[in-house]
């Protein structure tokens, strides 16, 4: 395994690392500027991880976000989240996740399956109920089915439109991106809670605000929170780097 | 050369003092406001600790000014959804649909005594430390000088990045890409921009993967370093003492948890 990892760390993925962690910089700034409502700060730790491997994808991840907590501390304390997200990446690129064509009735599957859980979760969250003595009840799914059938058909149409018209060929990527999403609100979310009182200072702090209206705990309302922004904007990075490695030179893809 | 760093050059001794002994000082500041029992810690650290230490290094205005900006946003928000939707609780006045809890206001307060150290711990440092002694003085200890060239390289091209990402958001608008209107207009421009921006970074690796091999980046030699980091055997048993209260303060909340 040292072996395998040393492998990992070549002249050339030292080097890419740096301009890694500056492509993760310049592109959150650029998001910023747009105004868009995502993060995608998080495309050249993917990279490196899709390049390189995912122990070179998890150093990547841990430097860029604790370089950048030297201007802004809010990140740096979330450096072990981004060395995970490193990791994942590398582990789907061994599994080929960036190099295969998807067929489009598979990424359909992806986004219909994605959007059809999420709603399920954000209902589920938003109709518990917690009781006098702090104990929270969520209500059951034939209930939730039979009640917002509609939702959930709309819900599974949206997903599988942005399953073949966003997701195209890049499905296998886009559902790594998905789970690696899933993966880092869970693990974000404790340190969210405990250091930053559950708040990003940022508009998705307006998701957590409605969750805590509708009854949820601190913890479980940050985590409900990421589960609502995170598996979305990974999905996007993951797709950028697959778009990002079909469109480089074949020359530079051999290596 | 332009870095990105938040370094501010004074002659202070604050500044004097070995990199190491400040990045301990630093971690240690964390940790205990963070494990300690007791939920005032947080204040306590920046009021008797974190501001003195600021005056001493002569940064004390700017270092005021970065850490509200950065603290506001999380403290209004924190302060905002935290109190007003608490759930059960005893309100502290009701008007109309508002009626903030008197513990979801202690828990905000008790929040903005850790954001506030988290945001003043990091910006002391960084303000403090010059980024290259830093490096050579990690390098010291024994860390891998392939980390060490990771970092410093990274500092100094974030800057180039960032202009370069504008000079390639520019020369795309001239091209006619939208990058204003509705947000699916705005969205649309991400890749036109992104692509150039990371394929024309890729095709530098190679160059500067030779560039550095041929000056002896993988020599086994051992290093010399053209600036000296002063240390005094005070400063080695101040960050031996620092490890130490760092590991209690740990122990202490471990055996606090236990008890409760």
């Amino acid at each position: 395994m040292m072996d395998n990892i040393k492998k990992e760390f070549s002249t050339r993925t030292l080097v890419l690392i740096p301009i890694a962690i500056a492509i993760n910089i310049a592109i959150g700034e650029l998001v910023v500027r747009l105004k868009l409502p995502v993060y995608l700060d998080s495309i050249g730790t993917v990279l490196v991880g899709a390049i390189a491997g995912p122990w070179a994808g998890a150093l990547t991840g841990a430097l860029a976000n604790l370089i950048w907590g030297l201007f802004n501390p809010f990140v740096a304390a979330f450096f072990y989240v981004a060395a995970v997200i490193g990791f994942i990446a590398g582990l789907a690129g061994k599994r080929g996740a960036f190099q295969n064509e998807t067929p489009r009735w598979v990424s359909v599957l992806v986004g219909a399956v994605f959007v059809f859980s999420l709603t399920l979760f954000v209902l589920a969250f938003s109709n518990a109920s917690t009781d006098d003595t702090g104990f929270t009840t969520y209500p059951g799914m034939t209930e939730l089915f039979s009640r917002y059938a509609v939702i959930f058909v709309v819900a599974i149409l949206i997903g599988a439109a942005i399953g073949y018209f966003l997701l195209q060929k890049g499905g296998y990527a886009g559902l790594w991106g998905l789970i690696t999403g899933i993966v880092a609100a869970i693990i974000s979310a404790p340190t969210a809670a405990y250091v930053f009182g559950g708040v990003t200072g940022s508009g998705t702090d307006l998701v957590v605000a409605a969750f805590r209206a509708s009854g949820a705990g601190i913890l479980s309302s940050v985590m409900a929170q990421g589960a609502v922004s995170d598996p979305f904007d990974k999905m996007l990075s993951f797709m950028v780097v697959w778009l990002i490695l079909r469109s480089m030179p074949a020359r530079f893809r051999a290596q | 050369m332009n870095t990105f760093s938040m370094y501010v050059a004074r002659e202070s001794g604050l500044h004097k003092l070995h990199p190491l002994t400040k990045s301990l000082l630093t971690l240690l500041l964390l940790v205990a406001g963070l494990t300690l029992p007791g939920n005032w810690t947080g204040y306590i650290l920046v009021l008797f600790i974190i501001l003195p230490l600021a005056l001493w290094g002569q940064v004390f205005r700017n270092f005021i000014r970065i850490v509200w900006g950065l603290s506001l946003p999380f403290i209004l928000s924190v302060v905002i959804i935290q109190s007003l939707f608490w759930g059960k609780g005893t309100p502290i006045f009701e008007f109309w649909i508002l009626a903030p809890k008197v513990e979801g206001a202690l828990f905000a307060a008790i929040s903005v005594g850790r954001i506030i150290l988290v945001m003043a711990g990091f910006i002391l440092f960084a303000m403090t430390t010059r980024p290259d002694t830093l490096m050579i003085s990690l390098k010291q200890v024994g860390v891998p000088s392939s980390l060490a060239y990771i970092i410093v390289t990274t500092l100094q091209i974030i800057p180039r990045f960032q202009s370069k990402a504008s000079t390639i958001l520019d020369a795309q608008r001239s091209r006619g890409l939208e990058t204003e209107g509705n947000l699916f207009v705005r969205s649309r421009a991400v890749v036109p921009i992104i692509l150039p921006l990371v394929l024309g970074s890729l095709v530098e690796v190679e160059e500067r993967a030779i560039a550095i091999e041929a000056r002896g980046f993988n020599s086994k030699r051992e290093e010399t370093s053209l600036i000296e980091i002063p240390d005094t055997k005070t400063q080695f048993i101040v960050r031996r003492l620092f490890f130490m209260l760092m590991i209690l303060s740990i122990a202490a909340r471990i055996a606090w948890q236990l008890s409760n």
